[in-house]
Order: structure tokens, then sequence, then C-alpha cells
């Protein structure tokens, strides 16, 4: 397994428009599991196809273990791509579904034997050699499909969207399966998806793509907690963050035509600064429902009530924004009455309101630099365990 | 307005079953939710109401009136798909007021007007009125087949999976939406969903069907803690409920031995708990608890050990997925700022409360202990 990088990697189909892929710069660590992550359009999988040599690179590298391979032939570059689950050969056992690779590229009868034991040791599927893909559960399929891309030793694992054509509850058995083989292996892994769930479950680090640029490139609960700009904040979580338009008006966020003011406090005046307005942001979780009155709690009145077993989620309406928060099963609140709205500081998330980027604190830019370590040194201490 | 009234509903197209024997009561302006799997026979059954299809057997009232003998026309059925149906190049105006302009409905011009606008308002489409659908959002020509929908005043609304083709995030906010305005409506709804979320949300009840044929109808409360079957219980919640097998051991008044997942532990039980288990035949049941319900950690409740498979951090939650010392495999939510590793060994427990009791023969439901509400 080796490291991956791409250095402001490029690819423009038709010279007026804007690329499909915008200079983009990613390292991947040996060893590492990384989501390509954004809604179809964003350049994920024509990012996917130029690593694998299926797409050629209009401007910028691709290194894998440190070599360029912009212009070698796909079988050259030593990426294995990994197709969806039906890929696999019904007529032909586990075994010689392995062995067909191989076999293309002419290689003896000895070491294709003695490389299909080896991988089918690697993954555990010994047993398996000898069925057919009908006899195989889900996760073995998957195993088997993860072992066929490997045989050929790749440096660099790739996965295109392995999961998206799956009933729900087949995706999520995959899911679990994916996720414990990487922790078994090891291999430096790059998949694409479109699913925010996967991307969040399955990656060590998420590339949040959006028109062909990156957005943010971190750790899942970073890009989740600390989401770099509005489109982020957006695209991840579910049910979806609460994100709304406010301006300043007397030392309270205000929401222009309703019944929506917050005191700012000092740590947030600092974000703000001499802006007039900003995109506000929490999402449903980051919200705690009272009947009473509390310092900082913003008045209103209960439009929506769902509930869905393991939580309620509470809708409070302020003209045309309607407040979802989701807090412990209760049956306590129901349309009509009237509460508090509690905001937790530390998950209020603000936007510029032209650019979208996330306001951060500028004078005190500790607090970034020792969350960018602390991640880097659990990064490291997954890889090497 | 109208109650609703299926009765021995059955179709089978050649020798695949479409639904058979559907038997369903819908009170005047209830909303009641048809939840279940693709294929189950949830649009079988709305087509049936609507008099798109004839049913083999059965009947069909709409309060006082059997409709089984009236044409789709004239049932005075409004329905919402999936796929919206809007004329692209019309406005919203346009599409709204089409219905009232057939020969069957056609209204004055101001009384369409005044319809048009209302329903407008109520979706929030109303500055919206004078453009064509071609400018519209997603979210937005929902609303407008809504409100083509509602304009038409009809006894009875039929909901064909409306949100599915939504995004996840866009679904999440038109469910609340819709919910929001659902008392408004006033109208007796039947709404097709296989997303569960949407079922317990929308439904003043829930129908549950799957294989053509209903297993459960009841308040979203009931269908979810008190699930007629395992695969109900299955249906609802993602991940998915644990279901294992227990053997009953030792059984006292107020306890009970269980062995499962390998450890054997004693469980309070109340009345209700054993008088449930003086129906099964034989020693074994199948426990049915949540994800959400199982606790991690050492913490006195946990009498069950096991080895981490997996962990899927989700943001909130994460997913952990644990091999019990017995080898079967438990899924487990837990708070998102907690963190596993893999092969680590850790002890998790279930609360007695959470427990949900099912015959392993017939897996329906026996029992489950009172449920205590989180901060009521």
């Amino acid at each position: 397994m080796a490291e991956l990088i791409l250095k402001t990697l490029t690819k423009t189909y038709i010279q007026a428009q804007p690329p499909a892929v915008d200079q983009l710069n990613l390292a991947v660590r040996d060893g590492e599991f990384t989501a390509l992550l954004g809604p179809s359009g964003c350049g994920k999988s024509t990012t996917l196809r130029m690593i694998a040599g299926l797409e050629s690179v209009t401007a910028g590298e691709i290194r894998v273990g440190g070599k360029l391979v912009n212009e070698l032939h796909p079988k050259d570059r030593g990426v294995g791509l990994a197709f969806e689950n039906y890929a696999l050969y019904p007529p032909l056992k586990v075994r010689d579904n392995l062995a067909f690779n191989l076999r293309a590229h002419g290689l003896g009868v000895k070491e294709i034997n003695r490389r299909v034991d080896e991988i089918a040791r690697t993954l555990q599927i010994q047993e398996l050699l000898d069925l057919k893909p009908v006899a195989l559960s889900s996760g073995q399929k998957q195993r088997v499909n993860m072992a066929r891309a490997m045989i050929r030793r790749p440096s660099v694992l790739l996965l295109d969207e392995p999961l998206s054509h799956l009933d729900a509850r087949l995706r999520v058995e995959l899911r679990t399966e994916i996720k414990r083989l990487h922790a078994e292996q090891r291999f430096t892994t790059i998949i694409v998806t479109h699913d925010q769930l996967e991307a969040m479950a399955l990656a060590d680090r998420i590339a949040v793509m959006n028109e062909g640029k990156l957005q943010q490139f971190d750790t899942p609960l970073e890009v989740f907690n600390h989401p770099a700009n509005e489109f982020v904040a957006g695209f991840l979580g579910e049910p979806p963050m609460n994100i709304f338009r406010t301006v300043v008006d007397s030392g309270r966020l205000v929401i222009p035509g309703a019944e929506f003011a917050l005191p700012i406090t000092p740590s947030m005046q600092k974000l703000i600064g001499s802006r007039k307005e900003s995109k506000f942001g929490v999402r449903p979780w980051g919200i705690r429902v009272s009947q009473t009155a509390t310092a900082g709690s913003v008045a209103g009145k209960v439009t929506v009530v769902e509930d869905l077993g393991d939580e309620t989620r509470v809708g409070v309406r302020y003209g045309d924004i309607l407040i979802m928060s989701s807090i412990p099963v209760t049956r306590r609140y129901r349309p009509g009455l009237p509460v508090y709205l509690n905001f937790n500081e530390e998950d209020l998330n603000l936007f510029d309101p032209t650019t979208g980027e996330r306001l951060s604190d500028s004078s005190n830019p500790l607090r970034s630099v020792a969350d960018e370590t602390r991640n880097k040194d659990k990064i490291q201490a997954q890889v090497t365990r | 307005m109208a109650s609703i009234l299926l009765s021995g509903l059955t179709k089978f197209y050649g020798k695949r079953r479409g639904v058979e024997d559907v038997t369903l009561e819908v009170g005047d302006q209830e909303f009641l939710t048809v939840f279940g799997p693709a294929g189950a026979g949830k649009t079988t059954t709305l087509n049936l109401i609507a008099g798109i299809v004839t049913p083999d057997r059965g009947s069909v009232r709409f309060g006082d009136r059997t409709v089984d003998a009236l044409e789709p026309a004239d049932r005075n059925v409004a329905m919402v798909f999936e796929s919206y149906a809007l004329y692209p190049q019309f406005t919203v105006y346009e599409n709204m007021a089409f219905p009232l302009k057939s020969p069957k409905h056609r209204l004055p011009a101001a009384e369409v007007e005044q319809r048009v606008r209302h329903f407008a308002t109520m979706l929030k489409i109303d500055h919206l009125l004078n453009r064509p659908i071609q400018a519209l959002s997603n979210g937005q020509r929902q609303r407008t087949a809504l409100g083509r929908a509602l304009v038409r005043r009809p006894d009875v609304f039929l909901m064909d999976e409306p949100l599915s083709h939504l995004d996840a995030k866009l679904r999440h906010s038109m469910r609340a939406e819709l919910k929001e305005m659902r008392g408004q409506l006033g109208t007796t709804t039947i709404y097709v969903t296989h997303d569960y979320l949407e079922a317990m949300s929308l439904g003043d009840r829930v129908a549950v069907i799957n294989h053509g044929q209903i297993l459960q109808v009841g308040k979203p409360e009931e269908v979810y803690f008190h699930p007629a079957t395992v695969e109900v219980a299955q249906l609802f919640g993602d991940p998915e409920i644990n279901i294992v097998d227990a053997k009953l051991r030792n059984r006292q008044a107020t306890s009970v031995r269980v062995q499962a997942l390998g450890e054997e532990w004693s469980l309070p039980i109340t009345a209700d708990i054993s008088s449930a288990l003086d129906r099964v035949t034989g020693d074994t049941v199948c426990l049915g608890f949540r994800p959400a319900d199982v606790v991690v950690g050492g913490n006195g409740n946990s009498n069950l050990r096991g080895v981490v498979y997996s962990f899927e951090p989700l943001g909130t939650k994460s997913v952990l997925t644990i091999d019990s010392v017995a080898g079967q495999r438990v899924r487990a939510l837990v708070d998102g700022h907690r963190s596993f590793d893999v092969d680590r060994r850790i002890e998790f427990g279930v609360p007695a409360s959470s427990l949900i009791f099912f015959d392993p023969e017939s897996t329906r439901y026996l029992v489950r202990s009172a449920r205590t509400e989180g901060d009521d």
C-alpha cells in the first residue's frame, strides 16, 4: 500500500465551461480511508476515474507512492478498482473469479494459485473459494469483490459507489463489513459516494466536493461539527442543519419580520465583527426546548411535533423559517404550546452572508491549530495500529 | 368528507398476489399512513380505493355509500403521485386551477381564484403563482402538485409516496411542513410510503402492509413499541432492531433466568409478562431490542460481554457492531462523542424495559414491560 497525492488536479471537458475538477489538492496517507463526498456533478467520480486512468488529466499530478502516474496505463498504476457486487461472474467459482484477471495478464498457474490462496487468507474467504457467487451472503460477496480488486496487489484501492444500488438493509450490513475489512487490513482506500452517512461511517477523512472544487478535507466529526462553509454544513447531517439568514439588530441576531431575537454573546460578537448580517446554523440536536425562559433563550410557539420512536422532533415557526429540534422522546410538547429555545453556544455555526464561509475567531487561532494536531495524531494512531 | 371502509379487498395479478383480504377502516378526517417495503401492495391498495384497479373480491365504502360501481372520476378522490404530473409550460396558478376547469368540477372564476390563493398561501407558494413549472425547484413542484389536489376539496385524499424522490434533506423539511399544515387539510387522507419516519410522523395511525397483507394497524407508538410481529419490528428503525433467541429458566413470580447471547442473568418480570409467557410452549422466546436502547460500558446494568466488530460514526450518533460471546452480532447506537476501537472487549446491557418478547414459533408479539419516557 502507498500514499496517494493529487496536486492541482484539473479536468476540463469543454474549454469555455468551468472545469469538472478544479485544482484539487489531496494527500491521502498510507493506509488511510478517504471518502470523496458530494452531490452529483461535483467532480468526485471524474476524480476517481482520473486516478484509475480511465479519464485523461487536463492538468496537475497524480502520484501513487511518490511515482507520477498521469501517463501510465490503468493496469500499470498500481490501483485496483472494485465494482459492485453483481460484477462477479455467476458461473465461475470464487477461486476462478479471483484468478480471472491474473490469467488475462498471463501469470503462470503456480503463481496464480499462490496469490489466490494468499488473498483468500488475508480476507478470510478460504472456505468460500470453491463456492459460486450465488451461494454467498452479501457480506461474503463484498469480501470476494474486494479480494478481486486487491489480488493484483494495488497500492491504492478505489471504490466507486459500491453500496448505492443496494436496499437499505443490505447497505447498512455491507457498510459495516467494509469498515471492518479496512480496520483489519488498513489498505489505502478511496471511496466515491453521495451518501453522507456512508462517508461518515467509513472514512478516516472526508473530502467534500462541490462544483469541481474541494470544500473541506478533514475527519468526519470535524467536518460534521465544524463545517468550513454553508455548503458543507447543509450537505452533511440528517435531519439537516437549520440554516437561515439573520441580521444584527441592537446586540441581537434577528430573523427579519419574525419574533426571533437571540442576544449576541461576546464570543459570537468576535466572530460577527462589523458584519450587519450572518447566516445562522444549528443542528436539530444543538437546540434545547423548555417551557421556562432562561438567559438567552428565544420564545416561540410549537407548530409541529414528530414522534419518531427513539426521538421527538419539535418545530417552531418564525415567519418563513421552521426551526426543527431533536430531543429525547417526550409527550410534553404539542402544537400551540409556548416554548423557549436554548441554543448551545458550542453548537452554533455562523457563516458569512455573501461567501458562505464559516466565521472563525481570528484572534484565537490556537484552537483550530490544536484541533488540527489532535486529528493528525488520531489518524496516525489508527494507521500504525 | 368521509370515512373509508375497505372490506376484504383482494386483487391478484395472474398468480401474483397484489393484495389479499385487506380490511381497514379510516375515520372521517383521519390521516392514515400505509407503510411497507417495495412490492408490499401499498399502491395496489390506493388504486383499488381510487377505482383505477378493480378488485377480485371485496368492497370500498366512503361514508355510507358503496363506491364499487363508480368510475374513478365519480368517486371524488384526489391523488398525488411521486411524479408530480404537472404541465411544465403552465404556471403554478394554471396548474392548480386546472381541475376546477374540467367539465365535472367547473366553478365560477371568482371561486376558482379564491380557492387557488387560499391553498397557495397555505402551501407557501403564493409568491410563485405566475411562474412556470419549469422554473421551480423540486420542493416547489411538490407543493404545486399538492395544491392542485387540494383545490378540488375531495372527499378523500390519496397520496402515493409524494416525497420519495426529493433528496433526503428536503424530504425531512417537507415532511415536517406537511405535518404542520395537516390540521388545516381536514380531509380524510391515505398516505402511502416506504419510509418509516414518514409513516410515524404523519400518520394518526399506521397500517403496516407486506406481501399484500395488513400486518398491523395502530398508532405510531403502538407499532413502534408494540410491533405485532418480528417482521413489523424489523421494518421500523435504522439500524434494524436486534432479535435474539433466549432460553427462559427457573421462572418465579417476579423474575426469570434468561440465557441469551452467551450469558445468563436474572430478569425482573411483571404479571403481564408472566401471563404472556404462560402462552408460550417450550422454554424459548425471541427477544427484540432496538440499537438505541443498548447501553454500552460498565455501569452496573452491563451483564453482557462482547468484542467490537465495527465502529461507524454518523455524527450525532455512532453505530457500534458487537460480536457477543455467543458469536451473534448486536448493533448499538451510541453517543457521537464516544469512540471505540475494533476488537476491543466491551460490556453492554439491555434495560429490561426495552425488551420486546416474541413467540419463537409464530414470531408474533407477546409482551413488553411498561415503557418509561425519558424526561416526562
